[in-house]
């Protein structure tokens, strides 16, 4: 009734092959755009800016190379967090060596060292598989968080072994630092977002991402079918662990502003994946959503009370959002397995039926 | 779609594939002994043998996921010692599996499609864009699979995930799959096995269908003897991992060794 394709009628393949075919469809995502292009920035505080918003895109960044691996390759990986990690302080080195190059290009650089250090850590995913590969990725988390602490070259032997984001400038206007407005920090970070989002989302409907799903769903028959595994699992890893890396950069950059090893540690690896999963494996718009519930609840759960004028103590905020996050997470689970993704698709099948039951 | 095999100096009749003593073990188990046959082109080859003979291995050490220990095999007149899956797929062979193994979380015409994945180069650069040279590959491999949609008759389930779709339709998206490669040589791991008398029917014509309008070699594993009989040109029968005959439908089905191994010897 509201959401019905009757009517659109498709000429070519392209067309039929657009990844939004529906006009409804094209124009949600538009609509979508719109506000968090221009109404966000125009009317959110500082506050919704770089505290729900910011850290919001970073983690959906994150998410995204995470699904990337996960959710279309099959690949369990425990070690987001220290690709994140990677990409942080390849962008504090490469901008302290060259301060004057434009810090977008050293942004998406840092996320192509994080690949690099991924294909080294995915070489053993030819060999193993399951729970076991994400226990050679825990390796990877290890190893690094370590080298984050022991390796004084990565900041720049500081005495407080944490990185300082100093300011930076794009075409003028401070993006980095103290005097970066919120309202600019989350544009910058809103545009790589969604052109990597589009990246991402062309790669898995062309020919990489369905050899991806086909390494996921049946490896011996896309082996036989001249899917070369190797190759295929390792792409997946370097462009898993470039968005990773590009999330990392962009979370100390244009969101902390200054970082500490204990950023990257085990806990958000884990965070992540399960933004992954409660949003939905396999599917891009659930790395969004994921990020949104697992990331916003908690805000949403400390403001509420305060903002209804409940008189609850901190402490009790705290606990209680322990307790309501992880009872909805295994409400989840139980209810829809395949994430929120999947609830987004039965309801809009739902809409589409209205007001018949079928 | 055109005949593939076109241009490789192989004419009908050759021989495609030989085996020649081919011998393959896992430890102590011996599932092929010495076993010699070979393919022509564009005939329907059938593998027959009761259960655990070793045909299903036969295969897989033809499209090179086993390595036998012995043995050679020539395809198009290369001979090679091991053959690797990726060599295998690229110099066209094609296959289906006796258990359906298709990308199950991917639509129909998704499947199809990622079989055309060796014909498709457009690099990475492209492949982010989506637009220009990738998105051009992309219709030009869709028109390709659609065709074979239309030849299988499957038009109806083209966006439907396969995980969902019936037994018998699944066993024909595989069969899609591997004609979207184009193959020369097409192995069919009992492509029949658990299927009803229209289905069977259904896909005894398509065999069929492929073999003389594309002119593929298909190598069939298949337990039904009825089909056997009425598809194949000629018949090779494993017992044990031997082969114990080789010949026309006829000849093999009035064989003694080939009776005794079906039906059993009086004692």
């Amino acid at each position: 009734m509201f959401y019905r394709e009757a009517g659109q009628f498709k000429t070519s393949y392209a067309a039929d092959m657009a990844v939004f075919p529906i006009r409804q469809d094209r124009i949600g995502l538009a609509v979508i755009l719109m506000i968090a292009f221009v109404g966000i920035p125009l009317f959110g505080n500082q506050f919704f800016l770089s505290s729900v918003m910011i850290p919001f895109l970073v983690f959906s960044l994150a998410a995204i190379g995470l699904n990337i691996l996960t959710g279309y390759t099959g690949l369990i990986s425990l070690g987001t967090a220290a690709f994140m990690g990677v990409g942080a302080y390849a962008c504090y080195k490469l901008t302290t060596f060259f301060p004057d190059v434009n810090l977008i290009v050293w942004i998406l650089a840092s996320g192509f060292v994080s690949a690099l250090v991924g294909v080294l850590f995915g070489l053993p995913s030819l060999r193993i598989k399951g729970f076991y590969l994400a226990v050679a990725t825990l390796a990877a988390q290890f190893f690094l968080q370590w080298s984050f602490v022991r390796v004084p070259w990565l900041y720049n032997y500081n005495t407080s072994g944490a990185i300082e984001v100093p300011e930076h400038d794009l075409f003028g206007i401070p993006i980095t630092g103290p005097n970066a407005l919120p309202e600019t920090r989350y544009l910058v970070l809103l545009t790589i977002v969604t052109v990597l989002t589009w990246f991402a989302s062309n790669l898995i409907h062309g020919r990489i991402g369905r050899a991806w799903m086909a390494v996921r769903d049946m490896d011996i028959a896309a082996e036989l079918m001249g899917i070369k595994l190797l190759d295929t699992k390792l792409l997946a890893f370097a462009v898993s662990s470039f968005y990773a890396g590009v999330a990392g950069a962009c979370m100390v950059f244009l969101w902390y502003g200054s970082a500490e090893p204990e950023v990257f540690t085990i806990n958000q690896s884990f965070l992540i994946l399960f933004m992954v999963i409660i949003g939905g494996l396999g599917s891009l718009l659930g790395s969004f959503l994921g990020a949104a519930l697992i990331y916003m609840l908690p805000i949403a759960l400390r403001v509420l009370p305060a903002s209804l004028g409940v008189p609850i103590a901190a402490a009790t905020v705290e606990h209680l959002q322990f307790i309501i996050v992880g009872a909805l997470i295994i409400f989840f689970l139980i209810v829809e397995p395949h994430g929120l993704a999947r609830l987004w698709q039965t309801g809009k099948q739902k809409l589409r039926m209205w007001p018949f039951p079928y | 779609m055109r005949a593939p095999g076109d241009g490789h100096g192989i004419m009908a009749g050759d021989v495609l594939l030989a085996v020649d003593g081919v011998s393959l073990s896992f430890g102590g188990v011996k599932a092929i002994t010495d076993v010699s046959f070979d393919i022509r082109k564009g005939e329907i080859r059938a593998i027959i043998g009761p259960n655990g003979a070793g045909k299903t291995s036969m295969l897989n050490v033809i499209n090179g996921f086993y390595h036998p220990q012995k043995g050679r095999i020539t395809f198009k007149g290369e001979m090679r010692r091991r053959m690797r899956p990726y060599e295998a797929a690229s110099q066209g062979i094609a296959r289906t599996f006796q258990n359906v193994a298709l990308f199950k979380g991917m639509s129909t015409i998704d499947n199809i499609m990622a079989g055309r994945t060796l014909k498709m180069h457009e690099n990475f650069f492209w492949q982010c864009l989506r637009h220009g040279p990738a998105m051009r590959e992309e219709v030009e491999h869709r028109r390709f699979v659609e065709e074979i949609i239309d030849f299988l008759e499957i038009q109806a389930i083209r966006k439907t995930p396969v995980g969902k779709l019936p037994y018998g339709l699944q066993k024909r998206v595989e069969l899609g799959r591997a004609l979207a490669m184009e193959p020369e040589l097409l192995l069919l791991d009992e492509p029949m096995a658990g299927m009803n008398l229209e289905e069977k029917e259904d896909m005894s014509r398509f065999i069929v269908d492929v073999n003389n309008q594309y002119g593929t070699t298909i190598a069939l594993i298949e337990h039904d003897i009825g089909v056997v009989m009425d598809l194949s040109d000629r018949v090779v029968v494993l017992e044990y991992g031997r082969k114990i005959a080789d010949g026309s439908p006829a000849e093999v089905s009035s064989d003694q060794a080939v009776i005794d191994a079906y039906l059993g010897v009086p004692h």
